[in-house]
């Protein structure tokens, strides 16, 4: 799925990955709404998330130098979950650093712990209420695109004793 | 061996966990005979039999005590997870609705302006359902995590949760001296929450609203109660009054879901105490609660 797409070799500010297509749009529509992320780009599954934050396969293209400025990941996805994305992202040294926002229905203590126990960024459950989900999305875009200093590209640099192929396969998996 | 159903949902057979009373007459009356007959210094076959006839019994217990956990937590985890999914689909049914208002309100007739407000008041009302009842089946799922914890700092932040109700109203709040006891404190919480959110629907047409939290001391016992100056309602319906789904009152009177004091009794149980509450209609309602000052 991928609902108004920055063009993937590009810098983007926001990565959102969120398999429910409605609830992506409504996320989507509001960050541009407040004219926070013009860079939006959404994917609807974990692998090609992966895929995406590590710059294989179809977006092998990319560059590891240029993540988004936060990643906006829920819980529940198809082949590969949020935890265990997570856990590639914060247990790779060239990925560590980009800032990750769980975003999910669930408020289960288990998973809040196991999200900071990962090294989450923050851990935000979705409110039911549409006017609350609205005021919730909007102060996560306020906060990381206009409040938080982004990490420095140079903190990216890849790291040669860890290719990227090797250490994602042993991480994405683990199951948790 | 008699089948009961569960309650809820009628769907598993589940084996009573009560043994057959005509099993434990026959053991009785064994038991009866034996005495007799280690009186009379004749004992042994019938002495076994019995001691076979209990350690079945109680193996039956147990069979059935665990099978009854297993559909127990099966109808929990259903629940929640039925809860759970429905939070998507309700906050794009009003999220839709509300953008179409917005963005194309002008263009629609009055009468299909007010259509699409009563559908976002609907899904509002289910999102709050839903809300209501995964807290309710998390009070069933999470164990207890105690801490000794001062109540009056947990009914603080429970105030501090409810402001945007008391917005706009006088409201006379007598808060006293509450216990230390030992107890989950986001339970607590949620305790407080929906005792005091009550007290606030209930007294809505009062002014002021008196609320009023204590403790006292009730044939010995330390209890906490919650009291108002409300609508109140009538003790022959007492006996609804945890029921989940039971309400004493229409919903277009005050609304509600009847899954809020099902909780609190759930959560006062979990923590070993007892509830109960006092009212007249007219004249407020006071909910009592006791919950034991060790852990538990």
């Amino acid at each position: 799925m991928t609902t108004e797409i920055a063009h993937a070799e590009t810098e983007i500010d926001i990565l959102l990955v969120e398999d429910n297509a409605s609830d992506a749009e409504l996320a989507v529509r509001e960050l541009r709404r407040h004219k926070f992320a013009n860079k939006i780009h959404v994917i609807g599954d974990g692998a090609e998330a992966l895929d995406f934050i590590f710059c294989r396969g179809a977006y092998r293209s990319r560059s590891l130098f240029h993540p988004p400025k936060v990643i906006l990941l829920d819980m529940k996805l198809p082949k590969v979950d949020g935890l265990q994305i997570l856990k590639a992202i914060k247990g790779d040294a060239q990925t560590r650093a980009i800032p990750v926002v769980i975003m999910t229905s669930s408020s289960e203590q288990r998973d809040v712990i196991d999200s900071y126990q990962l090294g989450v960024n923050a851990f935000i459950q979705k409110p039911v209420d549409f006017d609350e989900f609205r005021r919730v999305i909007e102060r996560v875009g306020m906060f990381w695109l206009a409040v938080n200093h982004p990490p420095p590209t140079d903190v990216f640099a890849p790291v040669a004793a860890e290719l990227p192929g090797s250490t994602l396969a042993k991480h994405a998996g683990n199951a948790l | 061996m008699p089948q009961t159903y569960s309650r809820s949902h009628g769907l598993v057979p589940v084996e009573s966990p009560v043994p057959d009373p005509m099993r434990l007459q026959q053991a009785l009356a064994r038991l009866t005979v034996l005495t007799q007959m280690k009186h009379d210094n004749g004992l042994t076959a019938a002495g076994g039999q019995v001691a076979q006839d209990i350690k079945e019994l109680n193996e039956k217990l147990l069979s059935s005590n665990a099978q009854l956990a297993i559909v127990n937590a099966d109808l929990e985890a259903f629940s929640y997870s039925v809860a759970h999914d429905l939070r998507s689909p309700i906050r794009q049914i009003a999220g839709f609705s509300k953008i179409l208002l917005e963005e194309y309100g002008p263009q629609l007739p009055a009468e299909g302006r007010r259509y699409l407000d009563k559908v976002i008041q609907g899904a509002q009302q289910m999102g709050g359902l839903v809300d209501d009842l995964l807290h309710l089946a998390r009070v069933g799922r999470q164990a207890l995590s105690l801490q000794v914890t001062a109540l009056d700092s947990i009914v603080a932040a429970a105030l501090e949760s409810l402001q945007p109700e008391c917005t706009g109203r006088r409201i006379e709040w007598r808060i006293g001296a509450l216990p230390s006891v030992a107890c989950d404190r986001g339970l607590m919480k949620q305790l407080f929450v929906n005792l005091l959110s009550n007290a606030l629907k209930y007294t809505r047409p009062r002014d002021p609203a008196v609320i009023e939290v204590a403790q006292m001391d009730h044939n010995g016992e330390q209890v906490i109660f919650v009291r108002d100056n409300g609508v109140g309602f009538d003790m022959q319906h007492a006996s609804k009054l945890f029921g989940v789904f039971e309400r004493l009152h229409s919903a277009s009177e005050f609304e509600g879901t009847g899954i809020g004091l099902a909780t609190v009794e759930r959560i006062v149980r979990k923590h070993g105490g007892r509830i109960w509450a006092h009212a007249e209609p007219g004249r407020g309602a006071t909910f009592f609660f006791t919950i034991p000052p060790g852990a538990h």
